[in-house]
């Protein structure tokens, strides 16, 4: 029984990194309408950005952590602006879109393999021991991950709720022809999206190095479809639904793990996936309207 | 003399194959509008099968692993090898293709790959994970001993002979009343559907004719250097064949032929010449080569979508990405040019 209170305890951890990133891929998708396949190489910039700020310029770890997280919002931003936006203007190659942005995640880890190489990396954060709370037992970074995940994802429920912005986001999301009528800047709407949604990435990517310890350009990669699926089950599009997602893929996988080897944990997140597509690949939470 | 032509050999039996495999990229893709992202995967599967039904049973004393191990006479393997592509290709075709577009059908594909590479190389019993299959029985080896030119020669032929028929039958198919079909499924498939045609099997049937296609593929070139390793179909070589069918030009085997050569000889082989750059970094240069291949990808979308041998007799006219939401905008164009300057010749 304490082995799988642990496993829930881990499953807590891995369910945050997932929520950051979940909750950015689908509101970038809901905004958006179409999948950002380099969604992954977001998440290693940030995660190596912070290590070039913390380890190669000797900055504080958390003033590295706000920094590359906002600065790969920036290149989210940058790229969104300069690449993608003149493809989604040619209204009629929206599949090319999935293409190039395929393309685009290999640019990205090629060049950040060029940069940083192929070993593998640690941030200059001291490894604690775990603690003990109840029958959890959690790192002091690992209870950091908790932390930042839980006031990340109240801000963004402020902010989808309170904020104008959120509110045109959702609209957008929701029907994008009825948003623009009701004169909503679109243009201004996405790119808050995209930085938004880079930054969740980059700070997805931090955490997810913190988390591993060490880690490499690769690190992200696997991560990537598991964030799919977590996206998937909640409903694509829906911030509420990835939340839901991501607990429950990573409550699941890493329960898992004390039925299975460790190494098959990701099929758990796999099988969900190919489930979900399909019988419900609206997911849990459908938005209105949607096939 | 001696080593170019050498050189030359091997480098046609890799165009020969790569070029086979873009052949079965452009029946799934081309054709139908498939967006098959794990393209490389049919490739393993059909080289993994084929060695496993020809060698002899794992030697497990040496920590070589892996199923099976029949040692099968290589034709009966060979034959094994495409039945295990064809129904790998089904497999996926079942999950992917049933409900699903664009969008969900480019993940799951991508899934699929990703999960397959992480089995094969974590799951050692399987096909001897990491380290890969070696070894493996080449046919015609006992032609060419002590001559790997010969046997590279000899392959030269084997692999242009199976392209040429691989051809041959695809461009067959493009003419044919089926190749018709899917190439209305790839333009729209619910007026297909609506047609009374079963979108769902005729995609289905793309997919495992491009899946077998690779598989030969594949075999081939297991056969050829006799052994193989997930190194060797990582993700990202799926994204080298999208580059030469993009490049070259969709939908026909003309410009897959051209993007093969294009992609997968001029630029792997000129690439050789940059380690004198910097010889330090022995990773820079596949990053190198794999950069810019993205950054050639999205230039040619952007410059020139239909390639650079663009399809025949209309254009290809956009796929709509599964619109979930709300009405579907009837996008593209009706034929050439219907809409005038909103459409352009993607």
């Amino acid at each position: 029984m304490t082995l799988v209170l642990l496993t829930i305890g881990f499953g807590i951890v891995t369910a945050s990194i997932l929520s950051l990133l979940s909750v950015g891929l689908t509101l970038q998708f809901g905004v958006t309408n179409y999948v950002n396949f380099a969604y992954g190489g977001y998440l290693a910039i940030g995660m190596f950005l912070a290590y070039s700020f913390s380890s190669t310029l000797h900055l504080p770890f958390w003033l590295s952590v706000v920094a590359a997280t906002l600065a790969t919002g920036l290149v989210a931003l940058v790229i969104s602006e300069t690449l993608l936006d003149p493809f989604v203007r040619r209204r009629n190659s929206r599949f090319v879109l999935l293409i190039v942005t395929f393309g685009l995640s290999l640019i990205i880890d090629s060049l950040l393999q060029i940069i940083y190489g192929p070993s593998f990396l640690e941030y200059p954060i001291s490894q604690s021991q775990p603690v003990s709370i109840g029958p959890f037992s959690f790192t002091v970074a690992q209870l950091a991950i908790i932390f930042v995940a839980i006031v990340t994802m109240v801000a963004v429920h402020l902010l989808l709720s309170r904020t104008a912005l959120g509110k045109s986001m959702r609209a957008m999301s929701d029907n994008l022809d009825l948003a623009r009528a009701s004169g909503i800047d679109t243009k201004y709407v996405t790119r808050w999206t995209w930085f938004l949604s880079g930054s969740l990435a980059g700070l997805g990517g931090i955490v997810l190095g913190m988390n591993i310890v060490s880690f490499q350009t690769s690190s992200g990669d696997a991560m990537l479809f598991i964030v799919f699926a977590a996206v998937i089950l909640g409903g694509i599009g829906q911030a509420y639904g990835a939340m839901l997602g991501a607990l429950i893929i990573g409550l699941a996988t890493e329960i898992s793990a004390s039925f299975i080897s460790s190494a098959d944990k990701q099929y758990i997140a796999f099988a969900v996936l190919l489930i979900m597509l399909l019988i419900r690949p609206q997911g849990i939470i459908a938005a209105k309207g949607r096939s | 003399m001696n080593i170019v032509l050498s050189y030359l050999a091997t480098i046609l039996v890799f165009l020969f194959i790569f070029n086979i495999f873009s052949i079965g990229l452009n029946v799934q893709f081309g054709y139908a509008g498939i967006l098959n992202f794990t393209i490389i995967s049919f490739m393993a599967v059909g080289a993994y099968f084929y060695a496993v039904f020809a060698m002899p049973p794992a030697d497990r004393s040496n920590q070589i692993f892996y199923i099976l191990g029949l040692h099968w006479p290589w034709p009966l393997a060979t034959l094994a090898g495409i039945a295990a592509s064809a129904g790998f290709g089904y497999l996926v075709g079942l999950v992917a293709l049933k409900r699903l577009r664009s969008d969900y059908l480019a993940i799951a594909t991508l899934a699929v790959g990703s999960m397959l590479f992480g089995l094969a190389g974590n799951q050692t019993q399987l096909f001897d994970g990491w380290s890969g299959l070696f070894n493996v029985v080449q046919p015609f080896g006992s032609l060419a001993v002590g001559s790997p030119t010969a046997f590279s020669w000899i392959f030269v032929g084997v692999c242009g002979l199976v392209m040429v028929v691989i051809w041959l039958f695809a461009n067959r198919l493009y003419r044919s009343p089926l190749g018709s079909v899917m190439r209305a499924v790839r333009e729209d498939q619910d007026v297909v559907d609506a047609f009374g045609k079963s979108s769902f099997h005729i995609r289905m049937v793309a997919m495992v004719i491009g899946a077998v296609i690779v598989g030969i593929g594949g075999i081939l070139e297991i056969q050829y250097i006799g052994a193989l390793s997930p190194s060797g179909w990582s993700p990202s070589t799926t994204f080298v064949v999208w580059a030469a069918l993009l490049i070259g030009g969709r939908a026909n085997n003309l410009g897959s032929f051209v993007g093969s050569v294009v992609v997968a000889v001029l630029f792997n082989q000129v690439t050789r010449f940059l380690p004198s750059i910097s010889p330090s970094s022995a990773y820079l240069v596949p990053n190198l080569r794999n950069l810019i291949i993205g950054v050639l990808v999205i230039a040619v979308l952007w410059f020139r979508p239909q390639g650079l041998i663009p399809e025949r007799g209309g254009g290809f006219l956009e796929i709509p990405l599964s619109s979930t939401r709300g009405t579907r905008m009837p996008s593209g164009g009706a034929g050439e040019g219907a809409r005038g300057s909103t459409v352009e010749e993607v």
